[in-house]
């Protein structure tokens, strides 16, 4: 008699009726339920083996006896006990001990506990309970309540919670020879690499549970069986039947007894459905499962099919529907579980899937289905790399069980953002129909400002774990690719591509493991120079980039002094005409002569056909000279570094340069004009005073612009264009060239007075200029006044002589006055009014001047003060300034 | 091709000075001693035609005109392995081959008799270019030809080309040593008021301090002319580089000397190099920044001119322009004329503004230096005054005693009188002194006081 002896089936059950059969001296039909009761008492034994000790049972007999009054039959029963020892015919004398106490119990105890082990062997035998209830009294139509929970905490207590996995597995898959992955594991499939660290646990567990099968149930302990009652309801709905339900609550549907709640937006259990608390606190906690469940599943629904979601979120879904697909497998397994349990019954005892156990399986499901929905709520809305960066923000998990999950779920959407990276990078083609990529283009936008305007970079959609630099840099490989294939007509492919795009498909993880390794940063890098670098090449060698570069200086920053000397010379008198009557016709013709006359001739010819001239706007009273402009054709790539703007800058800045020049050389022929004419003019002493006014204000003047065109040639265009080529021969990509070259430009503009914080300096610069053509015009008006006198005066003595030599009486009286009266009148009025005109000149052009100084001196740009260090730098103007103000002071005392 | 200069070698030491100026010059512009473009020069971005002009068949010739009075250096140069670079017409020998005689007044009286011969040379050449800037002409003021014949030349240049700049290179005659031409102060006076009157510009060009930079910066014992006059073409190429390399500035003649040049008297300029040293070895433990330059240019030790120091003086300088050449980091240039205004170590006239000028010229690709950067000066000073203080004492010393009258008296413009001596005296003592007036703020007002008296006298 022996409840071990499972193994061998049908024995124990003739074993039990013959017993029963005995003991109660009934005829076998009447025994029947005894039998059945025996049964349960039998199979519960098995789990109830902790007290294996025959000492402990019969000293729990011996105390039940006393307890009760019987101390005598408790002396009998030691000294009965002491000799079925002693006499060692009984093996399980133990067993035996403890037959009898739990049948003394039973006759004792209520029918609760009776109830309770009946539920045990009708698990099993549920063909015999609902025929032949026990204790119909109190016993429910269809289970036994509260015998659930009981089970539950056994196998909880015995094993641990992946043991009935364990045993599922065994019967289901008991032919495999490797554990195909059943439950809700971690990329197992998709990421073989993970596989250690995602599933270790798992792995573990499982080695540990086929160890446990293989022993078998013989340890299998015993526990005391507590017995729970329904406390609140009037009837117990039977555990398989809610764990129905819940397999069902599981995948979303409502079951008998859990309905989902919309207005609470969970699944609620029918509070008058008979259901210890205890349990529904499980069932909620399982329900928790369909819920989330539910979430995912309509979240994948929606987005499959929103066409507009994009391949990124695909990929997200498809994600998504791969961990659920997974869940399902789970849930098929807990049906089958179900099913199987239904179909063997009481046979398998231990193995049966109870809430308990559930409970336990579940757990890391649900963890699953937790971290998946919070990625479904935090992505709802979000696309691309928005995504991407939302999901990316849960790497940081700290659970590693979580962190691989989203590391997997990573993996899958960073394929297809790694696909178009690569495809971007090395081929320039942008296949983003939904507006996912982080790098977007203006199909809008022409050739011409295709490096400017055409991509650019939605700073939304890069995912946090590409840097900005690294969007930038892969903006600009793009980019540059485009830039070669579209503007330069180069097809060269970028080296290393071929390998790249046939295996780098698959290193979309390097993206987000960054902090682990710089592969990824070292890709970006490696292509990015290359690209760079053969795109600069090609505007180096092909396009001549540094040639044109320098034909700007040289041309439009008039670098190519002969040239641009000998074009003044020779436009000198076209543009002295008012601005409309200016032909360009003739001003190209005079270039052209300027170019075959100077050191220009030996440029390319490519750059001198780009050489043009060009008039600027009209607006009334201006000459010639105010809208002349030399002008540079650019096309080609070339084009994105000289914008139509950047020339117009250019232009500018020619503008302003060209007319310092040509004060330069109005200058120079006025020194030269005074040093003709000083050696003329010696004839007439009376000048020499006017004469050495009008040589020190032109020295004065000559030394102001040459001190502005040595600034201009050192702190405005040398020390820029140096700064320029050092950037430019260290460029890595061509918007380091562009930024150099805007750089370069703003100086300029910044250095030359052009910008708008300097526009009170220029008028005052234009102011001082205008003074030197006036003083230009006024000069030339009197050397010819003066002249004209020189030449009378030396027809007068001419004439003298020859009347002398002829032997004439000199000259007449009349003719003597004539000679005197004009002479008087040069002495008195043409010399006087010059000199007071030159006064006034000086006067004022002194005046500008200081004015000009000290508004350089406030000026916010220091740059400017080395011009005005340059302009005094023996402090002539400064000691003339402070002369004049002590003298303002001197007179007007305390006023100041 | 405009802005042509076209040269003038006048006498012994003009011609000796300017063979060594056309060496340099064909050294900078790969061209071979024949005139044939050096291969390795075909791609230059120099400009040669500033100074030279191409034959029919391609040759360089350079923009030269040869004259001489005697034979002795013109052969040499005809022997040398340039004898082919010249035009040969250019080349003017006097017939009679006689020589100036170390007179001023021959070399006049001569020049005055051969001027239909030689002005049909210069015309032809000046005819010869598109638009010609001017003339530079390489002489000395103390001995017969490059003196007596150079004044005569100029004052005719200035007649026939008045709109042309006159640039002169002057060699100054060595007064530490004792000369063999007695009559050197004479000379050097009537020189000189041609050379105030009739030229734009001067560059002097001292013997006495070449000689003692010979000696004390290039360690030479008894440095010959031609070493000396390796240095003076040295500043003559220099000078003339931002005419040949055109960059923003400075890319003519006129632009280079016009704002050195205030007035139309005082345009003698001095000038100073760096660095002079032709030891390697100096070359290899310094290093030369452009502050370095303009400072060892504004020493008197570097200076081309011996002018003694008079502290009490106030000597100062009207106008500076240094032209830097070899690799200058622009931005240096900016706090190297901010570090000399710091030390005050150029003082500048009171009556005006004034600076220092810097330009920045390429340096010749054919020709290796062993400085990184070398500058030259072009400074108008006053203290140049003393130099004709100096010949104004000699000159008085001998006029004082009629010494050496004779040989003079014998040509034709001192047959009547010595009025020449007397105006060139007063020319020279006006010049003097305006650089002495120079030197206080009351220079602007120095004209009228000028024209008041002179014209008190005269009306």
């Amino acid at each position: 008699m022996s409840g071990k002896n499972i193994s061998d089936f049908g024995q124990p059950t003739i074993l039990l009726q013959r017993l029963c059969t005995k003991v109660t001296g009934l005829s076998n039909e009447a025994a029947v339920p005894y039998l059945h009761h025996a049964l349960r008492i039998v199979s519960s034994n098995i789990i109830s083996s902790t007290e294996s000790d025959e000492f402990q049972v019969a000293e729990k007999i011996k105390r039940k006896l006393v307890r009760r009054g019987r101390e005598k039959d408790a002396a009998i029963f030691s000294e009965l006990h002491r000799k079925l020892q002693s006499q060692g015919l009984l093996k399980n004398r133990w067993a035996i001990l403890h037959l009898l106490m739990t049948l003394s119990e039973d006759s004792t105890s209520d029918s609760s506990k009776v109830s309770g082990r009946s539920a045990v062997f009708g698990f099993g035998l549920p063909a015999y309970t609902t025929s032949t209830p026990f204790n119909p009294a109190y016993r429910p139509p269809q289970q036994t309540p509260g015998t659930t929970v009981n089970l539950s905490q056994l196998s909880a207590g015995n094993t641990t919670g992946s043991s009935g996995i364990s045993s599922i597995h065994s019967d289901v898959h008991s032919g495999d020879p490797t554990p195909v992955p059943y439950s809700f594991m971690p990329s197992t499939v998709f990421t073989p690499a993970n596989v250690d660290r995602g599933d270790k646990g798992l792995g573990i567990r499982l080695a540990s549970v086929r160890a446990d099968q293989t022993k078998g149930q013989v340890k299998t302990p015993v526990t005391s069986i507590s017995v729970h009652r329904g406390d609140n309801t009037s009837f117990e709905i039977p555990e398989s039947e809610l764990l129905k339900d819940i397999v069902f609550v599981f995948q979303g549907i409502e079951g008998n007894w859990i309905k989902f709640d919309a207005s609470k937006n969970g699944y609620q259990i029918d509070p008058l459905a008979g259901i210890p608390n205890a349990v529904r606190q499980h069932i909620r906690k399982l329900a928790e499962c369909g819920w989330l469940y539910n979430k995912i599943q309509n979240y994948v629904e929606a987005k499959s099919v929103d066409k507009t979601f994009g391949l990124v979120g695909q990929s997200f879904c498809a994600a998504l529907q791969q961990e659920l697909t997974e869940y399902y497998r789970l849930i098929a397994v807990l049906e089958a579980q179900l099913l199987q349990d239904e179909d063997q019954g009481i046979g398998l005892g231990h193995s049966g899937l109870t809430l308990r156990k559930l409970v336990v399986w579940m757990f890391d499901p649900l963890i699953r289905l937790k971290t998946l929905a919070a990625l479904v709520d935090i992505c709802k809305g979000k696309k691309g790399g928005a995504l991407a960066s939302s999901i990316y923000s849960y790497m940081q998990h700290g659970d590693p069980y979580i962190k691989s999950l989203i590391k997997h779920i990573l993996t899958m959407i960073a394929q297809p953002i790694y696909a178009r990276l690569l495809r971007w990078m090395y081929d320039g083609e942008l296949e983003d129909t939904h507006d996912e990529f982080f790098v977007a283009a203006d199909p809008t936008v022409k050739n011409d400002r295709l490096w400017h305007d055409k991509y650019s970079i939605r700073k939304f959609m890069i995912p946090t774990f590409i840097l900005t630099d690294q969007a930038k840099k892969i903006l600009l490989t793009g980019k540059s690719i485009n830039f070669l294939r579209q503007v330069c007509q180069d097809r060269t492919p970028t080296k290393g591509r071929e390998i790249a795009m046939a295996t780098d498909n698959h290193q979309g993880h390097w993206m987000f493991t960054q902090d682990t390794s710089n592969e990824f940063q070292q890709s970006i890098d490696q292509v990015y120079k290359e690209t760079s670098q053969h795109l600069l090449d090609v505007l180096h060698t092909k396009y001549k980039f540094m040639d044109h570069l320098k034909a700007m200086r040289r041309y439009l920053l008039l670098g190519q002094g002969d040239f641009i000397r000998h074009l003044m010379d020779l436009l000198g008198t076209d543009l002295a005409k008012p601005a409309s009557s200016v032909y360009l016709h003739n001003l190209t013709g005079i270039l052209e002569t300027a170019i075959r006359a100077t050191n220009a001739q030996f440029d390319d010819s490519d750059i001198l056909k780009r050489l043009d001239v060009r008039l600027l706007e009209i607006s009334p009273g201006d000459t010639g000279w105010d809208v002349f402009s030399l002008d540079y054709h650019v096309d080609g790539p070339i084009r994105t570094v000289f914008t139509p703007e950047s020339m117009i800058i250019y232009l500018r800045v020619f503008n302003f340069l060209w007319r310092a020049k040509r004060m330069e050389y109005i200058l120079a022929s006025v020194w030269k004009n005074q040093m003709c004419n000083a050696r003329l003019l010696k004839a007439i002493p009376e000048l020499s005073s006017i004469l050495h006014q009008c040589h020190l204000l032109g020295c004065e003047m000559f030394h102001f612009v040459q001190q502005v065109q040595y600034y201009i040639s050192f702190e405005v265009l040398e020390c820029s264009w140096h700064e320029l080529l050092t950037k430019v021969k260290d460029a890595k990509d061509l918007d380091f060239i562009i930024a150099a070259h805007q750089v370069f430009q703003d100086t300029i503009i910044s250095r030359c007075l052009l910008d708008e914080k300097s526009q009170g300096i220029l008028t005052q610069l234009r102011t001082i200029f205008d003074l030197i053509i006036d003083f230009q015009c006024k000069q030339d008006l009197f050397f010819d006044a003066a002249t004209v006198e020189l030449e009378a005066r030396q027809k007068f003595e001419k004439l003298q002589k020859q009347r002398t030599k002829e032997g004439d009486w000199g000259l007449s009286e009349q003719e003597e006055n004539e000679e005197m009266r004009r002479r008087r009148d040069f002495l008195k009025t043409i010399i006087p009014s010059n000199r007071a005109q030159m006064v006034i000149l000086a006067q004022s052009y002194q005046n500008m001047v200081q004015q000009f100084l000290k508004m350089l001196t406030i000026h916010q740009d220091v740059s400017l003060r080395f011009l005005s260090f340059r302009l005094d730098f023996n402090e002539h103007y400064k000691a003339k300034d402070l002369k004049q103000r002590m003298s303002l002071t001197g007179q007007k005392g305390q006023q100041i | 091709m405009p802005r042509e200069i076209i040269t003038l070698q006048l006498g012994q030491c003009g011609n000796q000075i300017g063979m060594e100026f056309w060496k340099q010059l064909c050294a900078e512009h790969g061209i071979s001693p024949e005139g044939i473009l050096e291969e390795y020069a075909t791609e230059g971005t120099d400009r040669k035609d500033v100074f030279f002009y191409q034959a029919d068949d391609e040759h360089y010739i350079p923009r030269a005109v040869l004259l001489d009075l005697e034979p002795r250096v013109i052969n040499t140069i005809m022997n040398s392995p340039y004898a082919n670079l010249y035009n040969p017409e250019n080349i003017y020998l006097s017939k009679h081959g006689g020589g100036a005689g170390n007179n001023w007044a021959s070399g006049y009286t001569q020049a005055e008799r051969l001027y239909e011969e030689v002005f049909d040379i210069i015309d032809r050449e000046a005819d010869g270019s598109d638009s010609l800037e001017g003339f530079v002409i390489c002489h000395s003021i103390a001995g017969g030809t490059g003196s007596g014949m150079g004044s005569y030349i100029l004052e005719r240049l200035n007649d026939r080309f008045p709109k042309k700049l006159i640039q002169t290179y002057s060699v100054f005659p060595n007064l530490d040593e004792i000369s063999d031409v007695v009559v050197q102060p004479y000379n050097s006076l009537l020189t000189l008021k041609r050379l105030t009157q009739n030229t734009d510009c001067v560059v002097v060009l001292d013997n006495t301090a070449l000689h003692r930079i010979a000696a004390e910066r290039l360690h030479m014992e008894n440095p010959s002319f031609m070493q000396i006059n390796q240095l003076v073409s040295t500043v003559m190429s220099t000078s003339t580089t931002t005419l040949r390399y055109p960059g923003y500035m400075n890319n003519d003649l006129i632009g280079l000397i016009a704002s050195l040049i205030p007035t139309p008297r005082l345009h003698y300029l001095m000038t100073g190099y760096t660095p002079l040293t032709t030891d390697s070895q100096v070359a290899s433990v310094r290093k030369t920044t452009v502050l370095d330059v303009m400072r060892r240019l504004l020493q008197p030790k570097n200076m081309m001119v011996s002018t003694p120091v008079h502290r009490q003086a106030n000597h100062c300088y009207i106008s500076i322009l240094n032209i830097i050449q070899g690799e200058v980091d622009p931005t240096q240039v900016h706090k190297s004329l901010q570090r000399i205004r710091e030390r005050k170590l150029a003082q500048f006239i009171p009556w005006g503004p004034a600076s220092i000028q810097v330009a920045l010229s390429r340096k010749s690709p054919y020709i290796q230096t062993a400085h990184r950067v070398s500058g030259l000066m072009l400074a108008n000073h006053t203290s140049i005054s003393s130099l004709f203080e100096r010949t104004l004492r000699q000159y008085d010393k001998l006029r004082k005693r009629e010494a050496f009258m004779d040989q003079f008296k014998k040509e034709s413009i001192f047959k009547d009188n010595l009025d020449e001596f007397d105006s060139s005296r007063e020319v020279l003592q006006q010049l003097v002194d305006e650089y002495q007036a120079a030197t206080g703020p009351d220079y602007l007002s120095w004209g009228t006081q000028q024209a008041t008296s002179t014209s008190g006298e005269r009306i």
